[in-house]
């Protein structure tokens, strides 16, 4: 069953739990890495990436699709062209937040692809549409922040 | 506290004084200096000089010594040059800066003194840094006495270490000599000034300058080490505990070149900056074969930025031989955080610009050189966080240029060795040292500054820091170590 599928059979408490899910299989990774990481710069660098997730999965818990604003932040496409770290125990900060970008631009694309999947059903087209936003907000941050510390003469 | 108007030593009255135009620094032609490694800018004459110097209206608040980073009295010294007293001019210089003669010439001035300065509020702005260059030249052609044995105070017998020889270094050396203490210069390369070195080319900083204020130094008693890496050679402990130091002070700068991690940089004829200027500029490699360190001459060759690390190597890259050496940036002219002389001095010399245009990966060939960029045209949208216009990619824009030579000059990090050894330094999640604002690290003893705790910043920032932290090692030892006299 695809995941568009299972999404249709499910109700609206069910899919806001999936996508609590996802946020905490998020930082489960960034602790693993954490905890892993030989690096204190990097451990900082991914404790700040779980309390990020940790603000979104706590603020999905309560969300109400009326509050939403139709302001999408714009997609700076800074780590888009770059290529992809793979988990290591050795990662520099400037890996970590290229992994942590396209990590945040894979699910941002996922819940785009939902949201206009759903677009007849206003309820899960907004629900969705709000996931992408909040998703690409967390890589203009990452990205904001790669541009500032890692091409300040670029 | 209110500061004394010096004396006026200006003979021209004031309104007079603003139709006299800035004086030129006579420089190599372009078409000459872009095939030698001899300094561009050539200098004032003493007659240039002292125009230039009653160009100054003296103001009643004058705004350019809050430009300076370390408060030099410019007033003061502009003053001893309309005196033609050049020495005492150095000597005022020197109160509050080290190292003029390097600041002189690497200074951004038109950001900082002369950026405030009244007279260039209407008309151009007195040439602060050519006339701070001048009487620093002058100081070392005629000989100051800055090194002389009989100015040596009453030793206190405490030990510092200062580790790096940069601008920072350099500062808190010489200011903590003056006040008896037996200070110590560890060097990780084998010449003494760190980026001043390794990163600045001979014709925008000769060597020849830097070896004349170390020297200056060693007269005035410091000892300098070379070949020494902290973190290898010994640790932050052992300079404690074996070699009885009271205090540590940590230069060691941003020396970690930064990759931008698209595909191809690993091929070669992809350098960093770092790689490519220490190449040219420490090891001489311009100079092959009298020197033993090749560097390829291209036919085309990309600097990718447009800091002034970039400028300095498209401009290496240009006198090394490449028929065309090109400036490859991802936004505008106008964001360039490069200098504008040394914006200006490279187009003079023939490099060619291709703003809005982003590498996005490096094509090679079966030998594993690079052959090809594959880059994105750019469009500019809203200000980024640094007040810029930020580049966005146009859609559909990628292309194909032929180019036997890259140079990565995106920006640095920090030496990450420290932090990997000494545990008790707190570091920032980007690897710089967490220092206070006196240079206070988190390891009792030990101070830090310059581009090691602030991240790649200017010469003069780095020389403040240095000074500030030589204040703040002085209190330490009078409160916490004691007097051993």
């Amino acid at each position: 069953m695809s995941l568009k599928d299972k999404i249709s059979s499910m109700n609206m408490s069910e899919i806001v739990e999936m996508c609590i899910d996802q946020e905490q299989q998020a930082i489960d990774l960034y602790t693993m890495a954490m905890d892993q990481a030989k690096d204190d710069a990097a451990r900082q660098k991914f404790q700040e990436l779980v309390d990020m997730e940790t603000v979104h999965k706590v603020s999905l818990k309560s969300f109400e699709i009326e509050r939403y604003i139709d302001l999408p932040p714009a997609d700076l496409k800074v780590t888009d062209y770059l290529m992809e770290p793979t988990m290591n125990d050795n990662l520099t900060t400037q890996e970590i937040l290229i992994v942590a970008a396209k990590r945040e631009d894979k699910t941002a694309k996922m819940y785009q692809d939902l949201a206009d999947h759903f677009s007849a059903d206003k309820k899960l087209n907004t629900f969705f549409q709000m996931m992408a936003d909040e998703e690409l907000r967390h890589k203009h941050d990452l990205e904001s922040e790669y541009e500032q510390e890692f091409l300040p003469e670029g | 506290m209110d500061r004394q108007k010096p004396e006026s030593f200006n003979p021209i009255p004031v309104k007079e004084r603003l139709t006299i135009p800035r004086q030129n620094m006579p420089e190599q032609d372009p078409n000459i200096r872009n095939g030698n490694f001899l300094e561009v800018n050539l200098g004032l004459t003493e007659d240039q000089a002292v125009i230039e110097a009653q160009r100054c209206i003296e103001c009643k608040k004058p705004t350019c010594i809050e430009g300076c980073p370390v408060s030099i009295q410019i007033p003061d010294f502009i003053q001893l040059i309309c005196k033609q007293d050049f020495l005492a001019a150095a000597n005022k210089i020197k109160e509050d800066s080290s190292l003029p003669a390097v600041c002189g010439r690497v200074c951004p001035q038109e950001s900082q003194c002369e950026a405030v300065c009244v007279v260039g509020k209407r008309f151009e702005s007195v040439a602060i840094g050519r006339l701070e260059r001048f009487v620093a030249d002058y100081a070392m052609q005629h000989g100051n006495g800055d090194g002389s044995q009989s100015n040596r105070p009453e030793p206190t017998g405490h030990k510092i270490a200062i580790v790096g020889s940069g601008p920072a270094g350099l500062a808190a050396a010489s200011d903590l000599i003056k006040e008896g203490h037996e200070v110590t210069v560890y060097e990780a390369l084998h010449e003494f000034g760190g980026v001043l070195v390794y990163g600045i080319p001979e014709f925008r900083l000769p060597k020849a300058i830097l070896r004349k204020e170390v020297a200056n130094l060693e007269n005035r008693g410091v000892k300098f080490i070379k070949n020494f890496i902290i973190g290898r050679s010994m640790t932050l402990q052992e300079l404690f505990e074996e070699e009885g130091f009271d205090a540590v002070f940590l230069g060691l700068g941003a020396g970690l070149p930064r990759f931008m991690n698209i595909p191809g940089e690993n091929l070669n004829g992809v350098y960093s900056a770092n790689e490519f200027l220490t190449r040219s500029n420490l090891m001489r490699g311009y100079d092959f074969p009298e020197w033993d360190t090749p560097l390829y001459r291209a036919k085309h060759a990309i600097i990718v930025g447009g800091g002034n690390t970039a400028m300095d190597a498209v401009r290496t890259a240009k006198r090394l031989g490449a028929e065309e050496a090109s400036i490859v940036y991802r936004r505008s002219e106008e964001e360039m955080p490069a200098r504008n002389e040394e914006i200006h001095h490279a187009k003079e010399e023939g490099v060619a610009f291709m703003n809005l245009v982003n590498p996005i990966e490096f094509i090679g060939d079966e030998n594993g050189s690079v052959v090809a960029a594959k880059c994105l045209r750019m469009e500019l949208g809203e200000p980024d966080a640094s007040g810029r216009r930020r580049p966005v990619p146009i859609e559909g824009s990628e292309f194909i240029m032929e180019v036997d030579m890259v140079v990565i000059a995106v920006g640095n990090g920090s030496n990450p060795l420290i932090a990997q050894t000494t545990p008790e330094i707190e570091t920032n999640k980007w690897g710089n040292i967490v220092a206070d604002e006196d240079g206070q690290t988190s390891m009792e003893g030990v101070f830090a500054g310059g581009d090691i705790v602030t991240g790649g910043a200017t010469v003069i920032l780095a020389m403040g820091a240095g000074r500030k932290a030589a204040t703040a090692i002085n209190q330490y030892l009078k409160t916490k170590v004691g007097s051993v006299a």
